[in-house]
């Protein structure tokens, strides 16, 4: 089994923008808050027009995550939970008042759009994938980043996961604490950071998430140089340890 | 030859029949389901490639994950269902993952959920959230096969179902799974249909890949779900290219430069040249752009003799289905290739050239090609965002 390094970490969610909010936060930790998002003023004009808040926040994790001269190099793997549903919904909605879509809206819903636009922005014909994991997205999206490592380990890859919260429409659905975040890492099969692998045992821990990202929380513990992290899902359970 | 990522088993559904003997049958005549509705879009004549059959109903200790697309996913899976719990039961379920693919996920269901709220005030009562989020599909058939392992849902529009196989093969390489249900499903919805058309990319005749008059796509819903397993022998997945367009999120770069990549990715992986590959299902959505690019990826790296087709004009674009489609039409050619012949998918068009377009081999007629040692086919799926995935499947003679 591939054990990656860790080269460099980033993360963004309201008031933590910066290393020492994010400091602050590994000291304290405490339920994100979702009513916010970055301006992304790396992005071009043009481009940023067509970002949506979700796309803001992915590609300040991705850009936060590698060297400027990294960006066009590494492949990307992008992991949300809901991806673009509050646009797929606000399109629905539109069919159902006017019977028509905005052709441009309709080809930034995609579950890929932040991908897509990464790769424009910044140049980059690496391989991408974009997936969703229902509350398994971060370790899921862990994983898909080892294929990705696999099948070219001399290239580093970028995994960012992001989620903003359910239009009202669907929240009252979903069991989950609303949260808008972004965290990116830059493995590689073979660097210099902290080698972390992954694990998925059958059976539950009683090892509660709290009420925090995933992502967020494997931040937490990477930072603190505990030996492992035990990520329990309603239908999984996962262990990052320390190598 | 590459060992150890065996397409064990194939269920699949799409506008050409509910089960492979009646799909596989259609196929190799070159027989379209695409139909034709006026109805569809307001003013507008359209071909949509819609699975007419009765679907079997998700069992009810799972109504949460009741949607058209998970209906699909189970007619598809009831095809191998055996097969795929004795390889379960055999290898334990914790070492068996779902990689799924999907570009719609249960929108079609969310779509009446919302009329119903318009209507009447509440969402549809039997509308639950695990039907729309996209690593619901995966979810779905985890919880119905009682598999343990990895499970999620790879989108990435219309690569999405080569994707999900490509990623199946790794996890078995890096030894986290000892066998993967992997493939795609997509539904008709008016999000697609509707979207499309604002694009402007959609046909009012069926689809007519390659050709002087084509004018866009025809879109079409399937399920398209394999059994890969660490075995070797039978079908392989051989080989995996993959690039990323960064050029337009809904248009390819018009020379071909990502296609090219990823098809001579896929070659080198499989470690094997051009001229070994048989047949190449082509993305061939029958586009202005995609078809113009697509051709001259082809001729450059393949030559003027490797025979092609697309197979949208049979079932449609089913976008995320659509790279799981496709190889499942490869597997289902690999799987007749008995007596050392290949049979070849026609390419169903107006057989007009397009003097723009390189002259690459369109399969014209209902034919076989012989071989010796081995059969290797190859398909491409070219998605919006510009990513691409070109896979390679064969097996010895």
């Amino acid at each position: 089994m591939l054990i990656p390094s860790i080269e460099r970490t980033s993360a963004w969610a309201p008031g933590i923008e910066s290393a020492e909010q994010l400091r602050a936060w590994f000291a304290a930790p405490q339920p994100l808050a979702a009513d916010a998002h970055p301006e992304a003023k790396f992005l071009p004009a043009m481009l940023r027009r067509r970002c949506t808040p979700l796309t803001k926040i992915m590609l300040t994790a991705a850009y936060g995550a590698c060297d400027a001269g990294e960006l066009g190099d590494v492949r990307t793997v992008f992991s949300s939970r809901h991806g673009s549903i509050n646009e797929s919904i606000g399109l629905l909605e539109a069919i159902a008042a006017s019977g028509r879509v905005s052709a441009a809206t309709f080809s930034h819903s995609v579950h890929n759009a932040q991908a897509g636009l990464f790769s424009i922005a910044v140049g980059n014909r690496q391989a991408s994938s974009s997936l969703a994991g229902q509350e398994d997205s971060f370790p899921t999206g862990f994983l898909e980043a080892l294929t990705h490592l696999h099948r070219a380990p001399e290239r580093k890859v970028l995994l960012v996961m992001g989620d903003v919260p359910l239009a009202e429409t669907f929240a009252k659905l979903v069991d989950e604490s609303p949260a808008s975040y972004g965290v990116g890492l830059l493995l590689s099969a073979d660097g210099s950071g902290p080698r972390v692998s992954i694990d998925l045992e059958p059976g539950a821990e009683n090892a509660p998430l709290p009420p925090w990202p995933a992502a967020f929380e494997f931040l937490r513990w990477l930072d603190s140089g505990e030996p492992r992290l035990c990520i329990q899902t309603p239908r999984r359970t996962w262990t990052f340890r320390r190598r | 030859m590459r060992d150890g990522c065996r397409l064990a088993a194939l269920g699949m559904v799409n506008a050409l029949g509910a089960s492979t003997e009646t799909i596989e049958t259609r196929l190799f005549a070159g027989e379209t389901g695409l139909r034709r509705r006026d109805d569809a879009v307001p003013d507008r004549t359209l071909y949509l490639g819609e699975v007419r059959e009765p679907l079997p109903l998700v069992p009810d200790r799972m109504a949460h994950y009741r949607c058209r697309n998970n209906a699909l996913s189970l007619a598809a899976l009831r095809q191998f269902e055996d097969v795929a719990r004795a390889t379960i039961e055999r290898v334990g379920r914790h070492r068996v993952g779902v990689l799924f693919g999907t570009s719609t996920s249960g929108v079609s269901d969310a779509e009446e959920a919302l009329r119903h709220q318009r209507e009447q005030g509440g969402l549809a009562p039997g509308f639950a959230y695990a039907q729309l989020e996209f690593g619901g599909g995966a979810g779905f058939i985890a919880d119905y096969l009682g598999v343990t392992g990895p499970t999620y849902t790879i989108s990435t529009a219309c690569s999405s179902g080569a994707r999900a196989l490509a990623s199946a093969r790794s996890l078995i390489d890096l030894g986290v799974c000892d066998a993967v249900i992997a493939g795609a499903t997509d539904t008709l919805c008016n999000l697609t249909i509707f979207g499309f058309t604002a694009l402007q990319a959609v046909s009012d005749e069926i689809t007519n890949p390659c050709s002087a008059n084509r004018k866009g796509l025809s879109l079409g819903e399937a399920s398209a779900l394999f059994l890969v397993t660490r075995d070797s022998g039978g079908i392989q997945l051989l080989g995996v290219g993959e690039s990323t367009e960064a050029h337009h999120m809904s248009a390819p770069d018009p020379t071909g430069a990502g296609a090219e990549v990823a098809m001579r990715g896929a070659l080198a992986d499989a470690d094997i040249a051009a001229h070994d590959v048989l047949y190449l299902n082509l993305h061939g959505t029958g586009t202005t752009l995609n078809d113009g690019m697509e051709c001259a990826a082809v001729a450059r790296v393949f030559g003027f003799d490797t025979a092609c087709s697309s197979t949208k004009p049979l079932v449609g674009h089913t976008l995320g289905a659509a790279g799981a489609t496709e190889a499942g039409f490869c597997w289902l050619a690999l799987q007749a290739a008995v007596a050392s012949e290949l049979p070849l998918i026609p390419h169903r068009w107006d057989g007009v050239r397009d003097a723009e377009i390189p002259p690459i081999d369109l399969i014209d007629r209902p034919r076989a090609i012989p071989f010796s040692t081995r059969a290797i086919v190859a398909t491409n799926s070219f998605g919006f965002g510009g990513n691409n995935c070109v896979l390679i499947l064969g097996r010895a003679a």
